[in-house]
């Protein structure tokens, strides 16, 4: 299942799992190490994940988008406001479906978007789409 | 002396009764939706629980099968491990119930004769702002949020 064999990704970069839900959290890693990546740090909101960005590099984030002090939304603008942060790849995994909220996302700057429930193979694509559309 | 209005003289015993049946049924009722929250902070946690011990059980397989029978059941195993996000889902569902919940208590206890401490609504102004799962055919599905994603 490794993304390496579809396409050219550095497994050993650094990847941010940000969500509220430790279960959610758990998942996603388990999906991350099926995928080949070996570094993964995770925090449980948005604030917190600001701040591990800022002393720490990191080659993707996935986030939640509803979480308390501050929500995947306000991050991501928060990333893309950053200089240093700006271009770091972005995916949203949330429940959050309706049209506004994925325009909202789209408009923040977000590489790609997953909505609640989803499985590994859409987890797989969306990093695939992500950092083959970098190589290209 | 002063002169009485109709059957004031009435009222005030009249009223003591029915204002007290009033608060003892709002407080029954605020009892009961208590005693809901409780429910629902327990189911959070028993989904909690069963997701946790249903993920180490699949970590445990994926970790101990060989080449060939992880080859053989990852998929299964990865289905079961995302499967167990129904947790994150049920979680906030359960979350968006409790904060209506806490609204009815805090109305009750707006409207109950005697003032009684305030229940505070559990979600802030911004996450209530936010939808959180929504119902089967209402909401985008992961194709319809391809499209907007894709468009220029």
């Amino acid at each position: 299942m490794s993304v390496e064999e579809t396409m050219a990704v550095d497994l050993g970069m650094r990847v941010l799992v940000v969500d509220d839900y430790k279960t959610m959290i758990r998942i996603i890693r388990n999906l991350l190490k099926q995928l080949g990546f070996v570094n993964v740090d995770e925090a449980s909101d948005g604030s917190a994940a600001l701040n591990m960005m800022r002393s720490k590099d990191y080659g993707l984030v996935i986030s939640d988008w509803n979480m308390e002090p501050m929500t995947g939304y306000e991050l991501l603008r928060e990333v893309r406001a950053d200089d240093t942060l700006s271009r770091t790849p972005f995916i949203m995994v949330t429940a959050e479906s309706k049209t506004d909220n994925v325009i909202a996302a789209k408009k923040a700057g977000v590489n790609n978007y997953i909505v609640k429930p989803f499985n590994a193979a859409t987890l797989k694509s969306k990093i695939e789409a992500i950092f083959g559309e970098q190589s290209r | 002396m002063p002169r009485r209005r109709g059957n004031d003289a009435r009222r005030p015993a009249a009223f003591v009764p029915g204002a007290r049946r009033r608060q003892q049924t709002v407080a029954t009722e605020i009892g009961l939706l208590v005693h809901t929250l409780r429910e629902l902070a327990a189911i959070k946690n028993t989904a909690e629980d069963a997701a946790g011990c249903i993920l180490a059980h699949a970590e445990e397989l994926l970790a101990s099968a060989d080449a060939g029978e992880a080859a053989r059941g990852q998929e299964a195993l990865l289905s079961i491990m995302t499967a167990c996000g129904f947790h994150d889902l049920v979680g906030q569902r359960v979350t968006k119930i409790a904060a209506t919940l806490d609204g009815v208590i805090a109305a009750r206890v707006a409207r109950t004769p005697r003032k009684t401490k305030a229940v505070t609504p559990r979600l802030s102004r911004r996450a209530s702002a936010l939808e959180g799962p929504g119902f089967p055919g209402a909401s985008l599905d992961q194709d319809s949020i391809d499209a907007i994603l894709a468009k220029a």
